[in-house]
């Protein structure tokens, strides 16, 4: 195992250099004046263009400019970012724990209500509760987020005055900025608790109720019709009519023999899904003024922030290989015929 | 405790939590003593001599202060503010020939802990925002009237020799008097320094790493990185607010009242400016009474009526001219995907096309203004009589304009180039800035109009983004585009200077020059005498209607969208993002007295 592990991380930095040199070779394609455009956003500042190419050495050839910026993270410096007008790391320790924070107060839901429904509807196929979880899969499948976003939003926000937009409300925003608030953890609910500020912690969840509200809603479906349909094949194999005529409990043919060979394919999924949340949900986090690291990296795209960019795909690349890596640890864990070496 | 269990006291617990959450909410609704302004953009730089956005200059006009300040809602009248007069020819503090400005300065002015204004710290504050001179910032609009150059570096980006000395020279202290000399007449300085160049504190600055305001170090602080600077995220004033804390995580800036302010303490015991992107949820927050204000532009008018307890207050003058339609006299064909085959030939246009004035005045008189203004914006603006916006010393309202005329269009379509134009057709694809609905449909009128006078007449229209606008304009390469002028500070050479000048903003990528037009708008800046100085930019407008380098569109009027508790706040186009952004000494916050009952006898 500590093989694998090994093995996997040492493959990391490898996967890192690889993705940027893609990314910096996309951005060849682009004029130097293109990419001042992130610094001249003004009309007025037109008739300084040439010298703020110069400046920021946009003329340069581009291996010249990758160079420049990968020696730079070789010293420990990701750049500075424009677009979040703070160096790349410091950048990505603002943002990411917000977006963990609502991958984490998402994600064990949809695994939850993903697996259980799933096998439930499997279980009973054609019933009532599995054409219940099909609607409400084909309309998470369908319904776009901002259009789920905002009518939530609207409903529970604009009518009933509950579940604001944001990270949290002002009185929170000032306890969270003041010296007597410590930070352990970055994930606020949890902090707030250390702290022992009950209310301030329920704000914040307030707060997380309706973004983690629409990203279950949308991504649950597809875990949910994965696992029904993955139940499905397992519940028609041989060894689980084995295991009925040797007169199993159902509850124990279900969840200790058909469910646990039904997850792999889950697992997979769960593991994209979670690379997903946890890179960002650009539009949920924008609808909801949500501060996190989807919205921030889409932003450095458009406005073509080159250090903002480059340190946003780090972090996915090596989400990307961490979760993969652990999501052949768990295939190991639930079928033990799959060895890691 | 078993998993049941647990499953039970989850939702229970969630319950909780979220009942305690609903008190902050609540509570929110109405407090007199904090302001929130919902806007969709963030703030570049704290710091004024870098600051060269409308978010950014918001709040430092309310944490620092400038030698002078606007009256009210007027953009002519100055009132002093850190200067304890306001210098004029009646008062003896301009001198005789225009170039010399004696400025005394209040002696009770206090920084934000308590501490002393003094005149070192005026010197400092003007001297660093001219020095600073970072590429594409504010630093040459004070540096060209105070020294004479436009910037403190060359093309190369080589020093100018003896421009600190010119610098130094120009703005000395004699007691409490700040006396500037300047290298020959300017007349919008004293507007400029109303708008730029706030004082700060020399030892605060200095004590955080700044410069020390001596020759021997400004280079090593000329043209810096933003983020180095200790007033990018840091500020240090005399204004009636501090910056608490700029958050870049979540677009928010907190400011609260400077409580050793020298003037009287502003009403406002805080003040949060947020940035969020979705107009939906700053309306929700808006009508939830979370927000006082909030950014909303004109195409979301409708979306924005008949709010309860929302206020819309309309037809406010603006300062900018927008939108501008701009012709490119030579463009560049190397490449270019924007002009066909290059050539009069049906299929394209040659690289002169808008060199020959007769297609200029064509273009002009098939745009029909008053309709685009009346349908595409609901008749919230008026047609400009030339690049000098009304409100502004300059504006002539008898200035002859182009207005909808296709018989006349077609006449010098006939004209143009010896009559090839109307007998062979052209075709060339006109550009706006993705996303801009006003501008999308100007073009998609002006391509009707034209295209209905003659068959042969083709013109493509398509969206682009930023980026790839940047670089097809510095290098001439689109034959029409779209922009737009707003002011730095009111007065009429900040716009016939950018915009007719041919060492202005946009005249170098036209590749227009009119040495008339460049002799005269010098010429008009030096002016000190108010009538004549008029007369000349009437001129300058003249010169431009016979030129057309340019066909000016609109001067917009704006709306404020905030709660009916909001009171003191005035209006004054020459604020940054007024009439959104805004000076918040004067603003506070009472609830509106409920409607009478009507008395029964």
């Amino acid at each position: 195992m500590l093989k694998f592990i090994a093995r996997r991380l040492l493959f990391l930095p490898i996967v890192m250099l690889g993705v940027t040199m893609l990314l910096f070779g996309a951005l060849q394609f682009l004029s130097p004046a293109m990419r001042a455009s992130l610094y001249v956003k003004d009309p007025r500042q037109l008739s300084a263009l040439n010298e703020v190419i110069l400046k920021y050495g946009l003329n340069k050839p581009m291996p010249v400019q990758y160079w420049i910026w990968l020696k730079q993270v070789l010293h420990g410096n990701l750049g500075y970012s424009e677009t979040a007008k703070m160096p790349v790391a410091v950048a990505i320790r603002a943002f990411f724990p917000a977006t963990f924070e609502l991958t984490l107060v998402s994600f064990i839901p949809i695994l939850l209500i993903g697996i259980y429904f799933g096998t439930l509807s499997a279980v009973k196929k054609d019933k009532l509760l599995d054409q219940t979880t099909r609607i409400v899969a084909i309309t998470g499948y369908s319904l776009p987020s901002f259009v789920l976003g905002l009518f939530l939003l609207m409903i529970f926000y604009g009518h009933f005055q509950i579940f604001p937009p944001g990270r949290y409300s002002l009185n929170v925003d000032l306890l969270v900025h003041s010296s007597r608030f410590h930070h352990y953890t970055g994930l606020l609910t949890l902090d707030a608790l250390l702290n022992g500020d009950f209310a301030a912690a329920g704000d914040i969840l307030a707060h997380l109720v309706l973004p983690a509200t629409t990203l279950i809603y949308i991504s649950v479906a597809l875990l949910l019709r994965i696992t029904r349909s993955s139940m499905l094949e397992e519940l028609g194999k041989d060894y689980v009519r084995t295991a009925r005529a040797k007169g199993l409990p159902e509850s124990v043919v279900v969840k200790k023999h058909a469910r646990k060979n039904a997850l792999i394919p889950v697992v997979t999924l769960s593991s994209l899904l979670f690379i997903g949340l946890l890179s960002g949900v650009v539009i949920t986090e924008t609808i909801f003024d949500f501060p996190g690291i989807g919205r921030w990296s889409v932003i450095a795209a458009q406005q073509l922030d080159v250090p903002g960019v480059m340190g946003a795909t780090l972090l996915s690349a090596f989400l990307f290989v961490v979760a993969n890596m652990i999501s052949d640890m768990l295939y190991a864990f639930v079928d033990p015929r799959i060895r890691l070496n | 405790m078993n998993q049941r269990t647990a499953c039970r006291l989850f939702p229970v617990l969630l319950l909780a939590l979220v009942s305690c959450a609903r008190k902050p909410v609540q509570q929110a609704v109405f407090d007199p003593s904090t302001y929130t302004e919902l806007t969709f953009n963030d703030s570049d730089s704290m710091d004024p001599a870098w600051s060269y956005d409308t978010a950014s200059d918001e709040v430092i006009l309310n944490i620092y202060e400038p030698l002078f300040m606007f009256k009210g809602s007027s953009t002519k009248e100055l009132v002093p503010l850190i200067a304890a007069k306001v210098p004029t020819r009646a008062n003896g503090l301009i001198s005789a020939d225009g170039k010399t400005y004696t400025i005394p300065i209040r002696r009770d002015v206090t920084f934000q802990d308590g501490t002393p204004m003094t005149m070192a710290d005026v010197r400092y504050s003007i001297l660093r925002f001219i020095l600073q001179d970072r590429d594409a910032g504010p630093s040459p609009l004070l540096l060209e009237p105070l020294t004479g150059y436009g910037g403190t570096r060359d093309s190369n980006g080589k020093i100018v020799p003896g421009i600190f000395k010119k610098a130094e020279k120009s703005v000395q202290i004699q007691g409490w008097d700040l006396v500037l000399h300047l290298p020959r007449p300017f007349s919008p300085l004293p507007t400029i320094l109303a708008s730029w160049a706030p004082i700060v504190s020399k030892e605060w600055a200095i004590k955080h790493g700044d410069w020390d305001g001596t020759e021997a170090t400004w280079k090593k602080y000329n043209n810096p990185q933003k983020q180095t600077s200790p007033f990018f995220e840091h500020a240090f004033g005399t204004g009636p607010f501090v910056l608490v804390r700029w958050d870049r995580n979540t677009h928010e800036i907190v400011m609260r009242r400077n409580e050793h302010y020298w003037r009287a303490p502003a009403k406002l015991k805080y003040v949060i400016i947020k940035g969020i992107d979705e107009f939906e949820t700053r309306k929700l927050m808006l009508e939830a009474g979370e927000a006082d204000s909030i950014y909303a532009d004109r195409e979301v008018w409708e979306q924005v009526q008949n709010t309860p307890h929302v206020q819309i207050i309309d037809d406010l003058p603006t300062l900018e001219v927008n939108p501008i339609v701009f012709f490119t006299f030579k463009l560049d064909g190397t490449g270019n995907p924007f002009i066909g085959s290059g050539k009069l030939d049906g299929q394209g246009i040659p690289l002169d096309f808008f060199n020959d004035i007769n297609v200029r005045k064509a273009f002009a008189y098939a745009f029909d203004y008053k309709d685009y203004i009346n349908e595409v914006l609901n008749g919230k603006g008026i047609q400009p009589t030339g690049v000098v916006p009304k409100g502004l010393l300059g504006y002539n309202p008898n200035q002859k304009i182009y207005s909808y005329d296709p018989q006349k269009a077609v006449y010098y379509f006939k004209k143009a180039f010896g009559g090839q134009v109307w007998k062979n057709g052209f075709k060339f694809t006109a550009v706006y800035n993705a996303g801009n609905i006003p501008r999308q449909s100007l073009l998609q009128v002006l391509k009707h109009n034209i295209e209905a006078l003659n068959p042969r007449f083709n013109i493509e229209v398509r969206p682009m983004d930023w980026p790839e606008f940047l670089d097809s304009y510095i290098s001439s390469k689109l034959p029409i585009f779209i922009l737009a002028w707003q002011a730095d500070y009111p007065d009429a050479y900040d716009f016939t200077f950018p915009l007719l000048d041919s060492q202005g903003a946009y005249p170098g990528p036209q590749h227009f020059a009119d040495p008339r037009l460049d002799k005269l708008i010098d010429a008009a800046v030096a002016q000190t005498d108010p009538a004549k100085r008029e007369k000349m930019y009437w001129r300058i407008q003249e010169l431009e209607y016979e030129d057309v380098p340019n066909l000016p569109v609109l001067q917009p009027l704006d709306y404020r969208t905030q709660r009916d508790w909001v009171q003191g706040w005035v209006n004054n186009p020459i604020f940054p993002d007024s009439p959104y952004g805004c000076y918040y000494y004067p603003v506070y916050k009472k609830l509106p007295a409920p409607p009478r009952k009507p008395k029964h006898a």
